[in-house]
């Protein structure tokens, strides 16, 4: 069995070496005798299997007989394995190439694994939305930094996506780091089926007592506290939030109660979609896509590249 | 006198050198020896100082390399006491030396030729096919000499044994059979192998006919050996490899052949592997057979008091009769997964498998075995390394 692994194995080292070469031609006999239920001539597998022992005695001898005495099993492990994460692997590409990220079009909390340096176009996962995509702007919404900033990001998040709130950090990293160069504005993508835009009524309801960004970074300390509770309880939690955060809780009670800002809250919800976001948090840097929670040096290549376009007036 | 072996080892640049971050633990040697520095930088010699053709050119370069193999089979005459050097003759090894005493050998319809059970297949493979001729090709048990007197009939022409086999150490005692074989009218072929490297072999006092070796075996280049023919015998032979430096004159229709050894050494020579050959007989030859054999028997039998109830051994317990090599198999393990387990763990390189002795393993319904074979540079250290990583896999895999 293991020869199946090391005919790929040596398949993909033969391109890049000629002393591979009879080696992958030695594990294709031992697989193509074996798919056709005969011995292996060459005892790649034995070989192999030796090998392996062998290494193994002077490091570990306990190792070395359980690899000796499973060697048949731990093989079909390893094949079954290999073959699953090639099959997973494939199935990721053609997901990538058809939405754009690699779970599929019924992920709605994940994220690519491609390092957004290099998604700069929008994602396709709602090619299925009738017109074009259309980029996002800072709107009405929460913003830091002045407005003549070279550099506007805009944040779709959710105050109950774990992804959101991992970003966090990252983004006062770069705020911290680029200072008045940089514009950040906060818009509300509150995952739909979590029921949870309580959360976003909240922060539009402080933002009118002007402590939009107090209440922002409780709501993401306390999210696990939030995600645990419902109902009356629930509401009592967003209340303790709101008084830590200093508010004057009967104008927020009364704000609250209105649900006024429903329809602002739809509205970034509308914009994201339309920009193509289908997941949180989704950063649109000048019109640049990073996706989840990537590290500072994915900001920094892009903030540093719309910096210097700036600098150079192209 | 005891060996040097620590200022033997520094003759062999293999032996400075680490594998993998460990130490080379070689004992192979019944397949191949290592050489040491003299050897090599006496094939270099012929390449850098004199690479020209031999026998026939009359320049400068030519008569060096003349010199340079006078001077070698001078060495392999001395090393195994031919009367004459003309009765050393250069081969590519054992297997063609034998070769051509089975073909040059005017064997016909009716003539027996006789083997013992453990032959190489070189002492073996060029008799059966002689079966195409008639010749009847037949096993005795290895040495029994009762075995063989029943066989030895007026139509057995040659017998060709093993000297000391490959398989298992143990040696025949051919001075015994010799004078058996001669006694009945019939020559005796020598093959000497794995003899030859570790003991003096007196052609002259063991009076056989013909003895074959490898030069590759002794500390010698790979790709020369020797064919040794009392001049008797020789002159029984009929050359079939023929061409250059076998005849001194040709016509279109006719030719004169050469003597002996040239007869039988049929167009260019590998003189660098003959010289080195020589510088290999004379290396040993210094350091005294006596005494590597003595050093060989003292760590077989450290192998054999440590390791030796352990695993299945081949042959005698009695590392005396086994000489240089430990030939064993492990329960339930195949050969080969040992060979590999001991190189992997611990650089510790000894053959597996049939040795080439297919035909008795067959008989004893055996795969093969794993063996060690130790030489002149091995050490009781090494020995510690091979016994260590030998008991690790007998007591976790077996």
């Amino acid at each position: 069995m293991i020869c199946i692994i090391a005919l790929a194995v040596f398949s993909i080292l033969a391109v890049f070496s000629a002393s591979y070469r009879p080696l992958a031609a030695e594990a294709f006999d031992c697989v193509f005798r074996k798919a056709t239920f005969r011995k292996c001539r060459t005892n790649l597998d034995q070989r192999l299997k030796s090998q392996i022992t062998g290494k193994l005695l002077t490091k570990s001898p306990g190792l070395a007989r359980f690899v000796y005495k499973r060697f048949e099993i731990l093989s079909w492990i390893f094949v079954i394995l290999f073959i699953a994460s090639l099959a997973y692997t494939v199935y990721g590409g053609y997901n990538y190439a058809l939405y754009g990220n690699c779970y599929g079009p019924e992920d709605n909390g994940g994220f690519c694994i491609y390092n957004a340096l290099e998604g700069e176009q929008f994602s396709k996962i709602h090619a299925e939305l009738e017109g074009e995509t259309v980029l996002p702007t800072a709107d009405d919404d929460p913003a830091m930094g002045p407005d003549d900033a070279k550099v506007e990001m805009i944040e779709f998040g959710c105050y109950m996506c774990p992804f959101s709130r991992e970003a966090q950090e990252v983004v006062k990293q770069v705020l911290e780091k680029y200072g008045d160069r940089i514009k950040f504005v906060y818009r509300d993508f509150p995952i739909e089926q979590s029921g949870h835009s309580d959360l976003h009524m909240a922060s539009n309801c402080a933002n009118e007592q002007g402590k939009f960004w107090e209440i922002h970074d409780l709501l993401f300390t306390e999210q696990e506290v939030c995600a645990q509770t419902t109902g009356e309880e629930r509401e009592k939690q967003v209340q303790d939030i709101a008084e830590q955060a200093g508010l004057d809780m009967a104008e927020f009670n009364a704000c609250m109660k209105s649900e006024k800002y429903e329809d602002e809250i739809d509205k970034d919800f509308q914009d994201g979609l339309k920009a193509g976001v289908y997941g949180t948090p989704t950063f649109f840097i000048n019109g640049r896509t990073i996706i989840g929670p990537k590290p500072l040096r994915a900001f920094e290549k892009i903030i540093d590249e719309e910096l210097e376009k700036a600098e150079n007036g192209s | 006198m005891g060996l040097n072996v620590e200022g033997i080892r520094k003759d062999f640049p293999i032996l400075q050198r680490k594998l993998a971050g460990k130490p080379v633990v070689y004992f192979d040697n019944a397949c191949q020896s290592l050489r040491p520095v003299q050897v090599i930088e006496k094939i270099n010699e012929y390449y850098k100082d004199f690479p020209a053709c031999g026998e026939r050119s009359m320049h400068k370069l030519g008569k060096k390399v003349d010199e340079g193999v006078d001077k070698a089979r001078k060495s392999l005459q001395a090393f195994f006491n031919a009367k004459r050097t003309e009765e050393i003759i250069f081969t590519k090894n054992a297997t063609e030396a034998i070769n051509i005493v089975a073909h040059a050998l005017d064997l016909s319809k009716g003539d027996v030729v006789l083997t013992t059970d453990k032959e190489h297949n070189s002492n073996l493979i060029p008799w059966q096919l002689l079966k195409e001729k008639g010749v009847k090709h037949e096993v005795v048990e290895f040495n029994n000499l009762d075995a063989l007197n029943d066989k030895l009939t007026k139509n057995v022409k040659i017998v060709s044994m093993v000297h000391t086999s490959n398989m298992d150490g143990t040696s025949i005692d051919a001075k015994e059979m010799i004078k058996a074989v001669h006694d009945n009218g019939s020559l005796f072929m020598l093959d000497a192998c794995q003899s030859a490297p570790h003991k003096t072999v007196d052609v002259r006092k063991l009076d056989v006919d013909f003895m074959a070796c490898s030069g590759h075996k002794m500390l010698g280049p790979s790709g020369i050996g020797l064919l040794y023919g009392k001049q008797d015998a020789l002159s029984k032979l009929k050359p079939f490899v023929v061409g250059g430096s076998t005849v001194s004159e040709s016509t279109y229709s006719s030719c004169d052949l050469e003597k002996p050894p040239h007869l039988f050494e049929a167009g260019l020579q590998n003189y660098a592997g003959i010289m080195g050959f020589g510088a290999a007989a004379d290396y040993l030859k210094k350091t005294g057979l006596d005494n590597v054999s003595a050093h060989e028997l003292r760590l077989n039998r450290k192998i054999t008091d440590a390791v030796g109830d352990s695993v299945e051994l081949l042959g005698p317990k009695n590392p005396e009769l086994r000489g240089s090599i430990f030939s064993f198999n492990v329960p339930g393990l195949e050969t080969h997964n040992v060979a590999v387990m001991l190189d992997e763990a611990a650089n510790v390189m000894v053959r597996s498998g049939a040795h080439c002795c297919h035909s008795w393993f067959n008989a004893h319904k055996m795969l093969g075995s794993v063996r060690a074979s130790l030489y002149l540079y091995n050490t009781e250290e090494e020995c510690d390394v091979f016994i260590k990583e030998l008991q690790k896999i007998v007591k976790l895999l077996s």
